[in-house]
């Protein structure tokens, strides 16, 4: 039978324990108390405590064609704390459809202030088809408190070929904020009849977002597919983060990182990975699970978990 | 890494450990191991998965022939059926057929499952002559499963499009819908019929199975939504659900996290990961020598 090795470095024994020391010591920063050590290894070095878990991509408030399970949004944040969640970056699906844009804004920010005063950090959402959406950039900064703003292109109506999108990206970054940009909410083949969403085109972003090079900027449900366009070059900026909710096939976070082979998949640092869930919509544990299914050791799964999107969000 | 090594433990984070995993007895209906270029590398390089999973048995989709290319000489062929035997604790097949050809279906099922390994008939949806599950060319086909007492798997889609937009308005020409299987299951209710793909959207193809008893639903090969293995539940009982992980171009992960994003019992989650395949099963896993406990 043939065998096939998986990349990861072997770590030495201290290494091993030198590491698992610093997933506790992150922890200890989150505020949880001791849980089970983490690995049978783990437990044969002592204790370790599990990191928590910052989910950089939830949305509140209801799925305009379907009454998610976890559409109350008290249930969602007792579902994400039961697996761990310390910390969630949440949208509304409300910013899908609406033209009242600061009326989703205010709504989410005191969904948020409500039912998770920092455990739910809101990232409000501009329209760059509408009108003096710059207005609701700087109402999402200064009047809402937020570290970051969501657009839906597709769903809203345009691509990131608008002419608006050099201005909003050099917005947010002199702002300091966070530009996440979803790629898609579901697969288009079960849309909604009645829905017509457009494309959502991967290479006008990186175009776009060479005049702001420092911008930070994160792709949210991106499949990794950018027809042509080179998205390991796009990530290696500094200050580009994608998660994981849309990365498909066995080992699909490890393929991405190089830890191991397969499918054909872009190459991208770890450090450029971050945890999202796209919960309520997609079951949270989906999320969770890519990360055991993949080979991941310590460092790899504390940056993903958490270490990398602190680091583009260092207080929330 | 070891598959069975983790930096991680699953009970951390309110999920299974592999033991727990284990205990479940997954069988996954749908597995593309083979579907490759390089199928018998492919199958050897997503074994660290099944491994690191914990999964008990899985069922190939193309043994004997490809869903593209199902009567054509396969060159991996003897290959694979050398796997199956070296392998047969945990791998079984399915062959693929095309209804377009009832008389070549047939003899492919008699070389393949009556004579051969497999344990089931699959329908990919692409075959060459636009038929689907619902035209009177499968009823020899069915006639076939029903005398070796074999379970069918159908690819099934409901891909939005065409004028009227429409859900299966942009199927491709051979491709069924679940409605499509419903007629099928009417004509022949004692088939055990797999509605692959939970129908691609599973609150329409729920709807469409749900009054034929014969067809169980499976989770596979589509997005994971919350709520929909409770809402199959609901409208169909546990018992007529099965569980597929589509690897390695779907991950387990996507697939195993829309059973234990249900709330239910363990009991009722093993039948979901392998009870109910185990059963409709059974006769032709006697029949092949298998000793399987329900």
């Amino acid at each position: 039978m043939k065998t096939f090795r998986i990349h990861t470095k072997p770590i030495h024994r201290r290494t091993f324990l030198k590491q698992s020391l610093l997933g506790a010591a992150a922890v200890s920063l989150g505020g949880h108390g001791p849980v089970g050590a983490q690995t049978a290894a783990l437990n044969a070095a002592g204790s370790a405590r599990a990191v928590g878990i910052i989910d950089t991509n939830v949305n509140l408030f209801d799925w305009p064609f379907r009454a998610l399970k976890y559409r109350n949004t008290r249930a969602l944040v007792a579902k994400l704390k039961k697996h761990r969640v310390i910390e969630a970056w949440a949208g509304s699906f409300e910013a899908l459809l609406s033209k009242d844009m600061n009326g989703v804004n205010a709504r989410l920010a005191a969904e948020c202030h409500e039912h998770g005063p920092g455990f739910l950090i809101p990232f409000g959402s501009v329209n760059l088809a509408w009108p003096d959406w710059e207005e609701d950039v700087r109402r999402c900064h200064e009047l809402h408190k937020m570290p970051g703003v969501r657009i839906y292109p597709g769903y809203q109506p345009f691509d990131l070929d608008h002419p608006g999108m050099e201005s909003l990206l050099k917005m947010t970054s002199e702002r300091g904020l966070i530009l996440q940009v979803v790629f898609g909410m579901e697969d288009p083949r079960v849309h909604h009849p009645i829905l017509n969403v457009g494309p959502v085109t991967f290479g006008q972003l990186s175009r776009a977002v060479n005049g702001t090079p420092n911008a930070k900027v994160q792709l949210l449900h991106f499949s990794g597919s950018s027809q042509g366009a080179d998205v390991s070059e796009f990530m290696a900026k500094p200050n580009t983060l994608m998660d994981i909710s849309r990365l498909e096939g066995n080992g699909a976070v490890g393929r991405m990182i190089g830890t191991i082979q397969g499918l054909p998949s872009p190459r991208v640092s770890v450090d450029r990975i971050a945890f999202g869930s796209h919960a309520p919509y997609f079951p949270v544990e989906t999320a969770i699970l890519k990360l055991i299914e993949s080979p991941l050791d310590v460092q790899q799964l504390q940056a993903i978990m958490q270490g990398n999107a602190r680091r583009l969000l260092p207080q929330a | 890494m070891n598959p069975r090594e983790f930096f991680i433990n699953p009970a951390d984070y309110g999920l299974p450990t592999r033991e727990e995993l284990v205990a479940y007895r997954i069988w996954d209906n749908h597995f593309h191991g083979f579907a490759s270029k390089n199928p018998i590398e492919q199958y050897e390089r997503n074994n660290f998965f099944v491994e690191r999973i914990g999964i008990e048995r899985s069922i190939a989709q193309e043994v004997g022939g490809t869903l593209e290319e199902p009567f054509a000489p396969y060159p991996y062929d003897a290959e694979i059926v050398k796997i199956l035997e070296r392998d047969k604790d945990r791998l079984s097949g399915r062959t693929p057929i095309d209804p377009g050809f009832p008389e070549e279906s047939c003899a492919k099922i008699e070389k393949w499952i009556r004579d051969g390994p497999c344990i089931g008939i699959k329908y990919p949806g692409t075959g060459k002559k636009g038929v689907t599950c619902s035209h009177p060319n499968n009823d020899p086909i069915m006639r076939l499963a029903t005398e070796l007492d074999v379970h069918v798997y159908v690819h099934t889609w409901l891909k939005v499009g065409g004028t009227p937009r429409l859900p299966g308005g942009d199927n491709g020409p051979s491709e069924s819908t679940p409605m499509d299987l419903a007629k099928l299951a009417q004509r022949f209710p004692k088939v055990s019929l797999i509605c692959g793909h939970s129908g691609g959207d599973w609150e329409l193809g729920v709807r469409a199975v749900r009054p034929f008893q014969n067809v169980l639903l499976e989770f596979s090969g589509s997005d994971p939504h919350s709520g929909m293995v409770e809402y199959a539940i609901r409208e169909l009982g546990v018992e007529r659900l099965v569980w597929g992980g589509h690897g390695p171009s779907r991950s387990y992960a996507t697939e195993l996290g829309k059973v234990l994003d249900a709330d239910i019992s363990k009991a009722d989650r093993m039948k979901i990961f392998g009870g109910n395949l185990r059963r409709i099963s059974a006769s032709i896993l006697r029949k092949k020598g298998f000793k399987i406990v329900p």
